[in-house]
C-alpha cells in the first residue's frame, strides 16, 4: 500500500538557512506518528514543512497521490491536511462553536455533520459551545483547536506539540483523543518534547537529530533502542 | 444653570457629536484590528464621503437623509480603490510604511474635494432649523436623525460581524490572522469587505457633521484626531467600544467648554488620548495594543 | 537687473533650502534611524519660530516678552521649547509602535496650532510678531541675503557633521538595531525607551531651530506663515525621496523637493486667477502622488542608507513588526 504522506529527503529551513537535511519521513493510513528529538532537531520544522510554511530546496512532499511540494497552505487544507500550531491556535475571542465553524470555512453547504462529528469526539466542548474560547484552560483549548482543525474531514492531522504545558491527566486524554481521532479514520503526525509518554502511544515514531534523521521504528523498538534512550529519554 | 439646560445646550449636542465621531471610530477601530496600521486619511475620507452626498443632492434634487445611502456605497467604494491602488502593495511591509501612505492619501482625498468642490462653506439645506420642544428637552430633527443612524448602522453591522461566515472571518482574522489563514479564510475578501464597511461608515460620519454644522474641506481632518481617541478609548478592535469612547469624547467636548476657553475643545480629544495611553491602553473594553 | 533678480531668488530658494535640510535631518534622526513617524513637525517648526520670536524681539506692549535677548539664545531657546514639547509625548507614546506616535503627534500639531491662534499674549494673535532681528540684517538687501545664506549653511553643516557622527558611533548603532530587530530592542529593556526618547527629542530640537532661523530670515511670524499640513508632508517627502537613514539623503531630497515645489508654483501664478486656486490643490494632489510613487517603486530613496556594516537587512528606512 502506497504511504498516505511521504516526505522524501525534504531539505529546507526559513530565509536562507537549511535546518532540514535529507528528512524522510512517511505516514501510512490509520497510523499514528510521533517525532521526537532534542531541542533544536527541526521537529516542529519538519511538520511545517509539510504544511508548505518553509521553503523546500529539495526533496518531494507526496500526499494521497499529488506531490503538494511547494503548495499554498491553504491549497493544502482544501486537500486534506489540517495542522494545529503549538500556540495561538485558537481564536480567543470567539466562541467553541464559532471556532469550530471557522475550521469549516472552506467547506460548502451544511456544516451540521461535522459539527455531530467533533462535538462526539470532544463532549466537553459540545457544553460549552457558547463559551469564548480564550477563557478555557489549556488543555480546553487543545481541544477546540484540535475539533477546529478537524471540521474539514481532513485525511491527515498535523499536530505540533499538542501536550506541551499540560498536566499528565490531559496528556492522557489527548492522547486518548488521538487514537479516538486515528479510529475514525484520520492519520495523526504529531511532534513530541515527552518522548517516552509518546513513543509508548504512537503506532511508530521518528527520532531526528540536527535536521537529520537518526532513527525509526515502532514505538515500541524506539523505546526499548539503547542508543535512543541515552539521547534524551534520561537513560 | 439648571440641568435641563445642561442638557440642551451640551449633553444633547455632545451625545450628537459622539453619534459622529462613533461612526468615523468603528472604521478605524476595526481597520486597526484587521489590517494592523492606524489609518490618518480616515478624516479625509469623511469629508469626501460629506461632500459626495452634496454633489447627489444638489444634482438630483433630493433630501439629504435619501442621498445618504448613495453616499456611503460611493465612499465604501473609493476606500476599496484606495487600498488596491496604494495600499495592497505595501501589505508586505512594515505596518509603518501604510500609516505614512495614508498620510499622503489624506493629503491628496482633500485637494481632489478641494479641486472639485472649493473651499467655501457650503451646507445641505439653508435656513435655520429651530428645535423641537420635548417637554422641555429642546432637539432638532437631524440630531435625532444622527443618533438613530449611529445606532441603526452599527447595530447591522454588529449583527453581520456575529451572524454571518463573512462577518465572522474579519473578526477571525482581527483575532488570530495566521490562524484565520491556515483555517483558509481569503485574506483579500476580508481586507476588501473591511473597507467598504469603514469607508461607508466614513460617508455617514462626514454627511452628519455636514448635516448638524456645515461642509468644509478641512471638517474630516479635524475629526480624526478625536476618532481616534475614541477608538482607543474603547479599546482596539472593540465595535462596541468605539461607540461608547465616541460618545465619551464627544459629550467630554461638549462639557468642557464649562471647565476651558471654548477654543480649546479639540483639545479634550488629545486629553483622553494621552490619558488612556497613560493609564490603560487597551482601553475601556480590554482591546488590541499594537 | 534680470540677472540681479535671478541672483536673488537664487539666495532666497538656497536659503529655503537649507531650512528645509534642517527639518528633513530632524526627521532623519527620528524616522530614519530610530523609526519613529512624527506627523507634527510644523508644531515642532512653529513653537521654535515662536519661541524664539518671543526672546529676541524688543519689548510689547500686550504680549510677554519680548525680551531682547540674542539671537543665538532665542535658537537655544527654540531647540529647548521644541525638545521640551517632545519629551512628554514621546515618553507617553514611544512604548507602543509608531502607529500611536503618528497620531499624538498630529494631535500636538493641532493643539499647538490652537494655542498660536487663540493666545494673543505669547503670539499676538492673526497679527503675528514682527521685528525679529535678523543676524547680519542692518547691511544692504544683497549682502545680507548672502550672510544669512552663510548662517543657515554653517548651522546646517555643524548639525549634519554632528548627526553624522552620532549615527557612526555605537549610539547610531543601537538605533539602527533597535529600528530594525524589535526582538532584539525589547530584550534591551528600558534602555531602548531611553535611546528611542532621546532620538525623538533630539530631531524635534533641530525642528525648533529650522523654525526659529525661519522666523529669523522673514523678521517676522504669523499664524498663516506656515501650512501645518503641507510643511509636514513636504518635509516627509523629502527625507524619504532623498533616501531615509541617510543624511545627505535627506539634504539633497530637500533640496529636490523644494525645488519641483517652488517651480510648480511660478508656473501656477502665471495660470488666470480662476485656475490658480485650483491648481494650488493639484499642485497638494501631485506631492501626495509623489510618495505613494516613492514608496511604491524607490522606496530606499535616491541616495540609500549605506550599509555600515552593522545592518541585517538592506531594506531602508523602514522599521520590521
Amino acid at each position: 500500500m502506497n504511504a498516505l504522506l511521504s516526505m522524501d529527503k525534504i531539505t529546507g529551513g526559513y530565509g536562507e538557512a537549511d535546518i532540514l537535511q535529507d528528512v524522510t519521513i512517511h505516514v501510512d493510513q490509520d497510523e499514528i506518528v510521533v517525532i521526537v528529538g532534542p531541542n533544536g532537531a527541526g521537529k516542529s520544522t519538519a511538520m511545517k514543512s509539510v504544511f508548505g510554511l518553509l521553503n523546500i530546496r529539495g526533496g518531494t512532499m507526496v500526499f494521497d497521490g499529488d506531490d503538494i511540494t511547494g503548495w499554498a497552505p491553504n491549497k493544502i487544507v482544501q486537500r486534506g491536511i489540517c495542522y494545529v500550531p503549538q500556540v495561538d491556535n485558537i481564536f480567543r475571542e470567539m466562541t467553541i462553536h464559532e471556532n469550530l465553524e471557522m475550521g469549516g470555512f472552506l467547506k460548502q453547504g451544511d456544516l451540521s455533520a461535522a459539527y455531530d462529528r467533533v462535538y462526539a469526539l470532544f463532549p466537553d466542548l459540545k457544553e460549552r459551545r457558547k463559551t469564548l474560547a480564550g477563557s478555557l484552560s489549556g488543555g480546553q483549548r487543545q481541544m477546540v483547536a484540535m475539533g477546529r482543525s478537524l471540521m474539514l474531514d481532513p485525511k491527515l492531522l498535523l499536530l505540533d506539540e499538542p501536550t506541551a504545558g499540560l498536566s499528565p491527566k490531559y496528556m492522557e486524554q489527548i492522547f486518548q483523543i488521538c487514537r479516538d481521532v486515528r479510529d475514525t479514520g484520520v492519520a495523526i503526525l504529531l511532534v513530541e518534547q515527552h518522548a517516552k509518554q509518546a513513543l509508548a502511544f504512537a503506532d511508530r515514531g521518528y527520532v531526528l537529530a540536527a535536521g537529520k534523521n537518526r532513527h525509526e521504528g515502532s514505538g515500541g523498538e524506539l523505546l526499548a533502542d539503547r542508543e535512543v534512550a541515552e539521547m534524551f529519554l534520561g537513560g | 444653570m439648571d440641568l435641563l439646560e445642561l442638557i440642551n445646550f451640551y449633553l444633547i449636542p455632545g451625545i450628537v457629536l459622539g453619534s459622529i465621531y462613533a461612526l468615523g471610530a468603528v472604521g478605524i477601530t476595526l481597520i486597526f484590528a484587521i489590517l494592523r496600521y492606524a489609518h490618518l486619511a480616515h478624516g479625509d475620507l469623511a469629508t469626501l464621503g460629506a461632500f459626495i452626498a452634496l454633489a447627489v443632492v444638489t444634482s438630483l434634487g433630493i433630501s439629504p437623509l435619501v442621498a445618504l445611502p448613495f453616499a456611503i456605497i460611493a465612499t465604501g467604494a473609493v476606500a476599496i480603490g484606495i487600498d488596491k491602488v496604494f495600499y495592497e502593495h505595501l501589505r508586505e511591509r512594515p505596518k509603518i510604511v501604510t500609516v505614512m501612505a495614508s498620510l499622503g492619501i489624506a493629503l491628496m482625498v482633500r485637494s481632489v474635494v478641494q479641486v472639485v468642490w472649493g473651499v467655501d462653506t457650503q451646507t445641505y439645506s439653508r435656513g435655520i432649523v429651530r428645535p423641537e420642544d420635548y417637554f422641555g428637552l429642546r432637539i432638532r430633527d437631524r440630531e435625532i436623525y444622527t443618533v438613530l443612524a449611529m445606532v441603526a448602522l452599527v447595530g447591522v453591522l454588529q449583527l453581520f460581524l456575529t451572524r454571518s461566515k463573512w462577518g465572522k472571518a474579519m473578526r477571525a482574522m482581527s483575532d488570530n490572522p495566521n490562524l484565520a489563514l491556515l483555517s483558509g479564510i481569503d485574506n483579500k475578501k476580508v481586507v476588501m469587505l473591511t473597507w467598504g464597511i469603514a469607508g461607508g461608515l466614513c460617508a455617514a460620519s462626514g454627511f452628519f457633521l455636514g448635516l448638524n454644522t456645515e461642509l468644509k474641506s478641512m471638517m474630516g481632518w479635524h475629526m480624526l484626531l478625536p476618532m481616534f481617541a475614541a477608538a482607543i478609548l474603547g479599546g482596539v478592535g472593540r465595535v462596541e467600544g468605539a461607540v461608547l469612547g465616541g460618545l465619551i469624547v464627544g459629550i467630554a467636548e461638549e462639557m468642557s467648554v464649562l471647565f476651558i476657553p471654548s477654543e480649546y475643545k479639540a483639545a479634550m480629544a488629545f486629553a483622553i488620548l494621552l490619558f488612556m495611553l497613560l493609564v490603560r491602553p487597551t482601553g475601556l473594553l480590554k482591546g488590541k495594543v499594537l | 537687473m534680470e540677472i540681479l533678480g535671478l541672483v536673488n531668488y537664487a539666495l532666497f530658494m538656497a536659503i529655503f533650502i537649507a531650512i528645509y535640510a534642517l527639518l528633513a535631518l530632524g526627521l532623519n534622526i527620528q524616522w530614519g534611524f530610530a523609526g519613529l513617524f512624527n506627523a507634527g513637525i510644523a508644531g515642532f517648526f512653529a513653537v521654535g519660530a515662536y519661541t524664539s520670536a518671543i526672546l529676541s524681539t524688543a519689548a510689547d506692549d500686550g504680549r510677554i516678552g519680548g525680551f531682547d535677548l540674542h539671537f543665538l539664545l532665542g535658537w537655544f531657546g527654540a531647540m529647548l521649547a521644541a525638545g521640551l514639547i517632545a519629551w512628554p509625548i514621546g515618553k507617553i507614546c514611544l512604548r507602543f509602535r509608531s502607529d500611536y506616535l503618528a497620531i499624538a503627534t498630529i494631535g500636538v500639531a493641532e493643539i499647538i496650532r490652537l494655542v498660536i491662534k487663540s493666545e494673543p499674549v505669547l503670539t499676538n494673535g492673526a497679527r503675528g510678531i514682527s521685528g525679529i532681528p535678523r543676524p547680519a540684517g542692518d547691511i544692504g538687501y544683497m549682502e545680507s541675503q548672502i550672510a544669512y545664506l552663510a548662517i543657515v549653511l554653517a548651522v546646517l553643516a555643524a548639525a549634519y557633521f554632528l548627526v553624522e557622527r552620532q549615527f557612526n558611533a555605537p549610539w547610531g548603532r543601537m538605533m539602527r538595531a533597535i529600528r530594525d530587530n524589535e526582538s532584539a530592542a525589547k530584550a534591551m529593556g528600558k534602555d531602548v525607551e531611553f535611546r528611542r526618547l532621546e532620538a525623538f527629542i533630539f530631531g524635534a530640537a533641530l525642528m525648533g531651530l529650522a523654525g526659529a532661523m525661519f522666523a529669523h530670515f522673514n523678521r517676522s511670524i504669523t499664524p498663516e506663515a506656515i501650512d501645518p499640513m503641507v510643511a509636514t508632508f513636504l518635509v516627509w517627502i523629502m527625507l524619504i525621496l532623498g533616501g531615509s537613514g541617510n543624511n545627505r539623503g535627506a539634504i539633497v531630497g530637500a533640496a529636490v523637493v523644494w525645488i519641483i515645489w517652488s517651480v510648480s508654483e511660478i508656473a501656477t501664478d502665471r495660470l488666470p486667477h480662476e485656475y490658480a486656486v485650483q491648481a494650488k490643490y493639484i499642485r497638494l494632489f501631485l506631492i501626495g502622488l509623489m510618495l505613494q510613487l516613492v514608496l511604491r517603486f524607490r522606496p530606499e530613496g535616491l541616495l540609500p542608507e549605506p550599509l555600515r556594516g552593522d545592518r541585517r537587512t538592506s531594506q531602508s528606512g523602514t522599521e520590521p513588526h
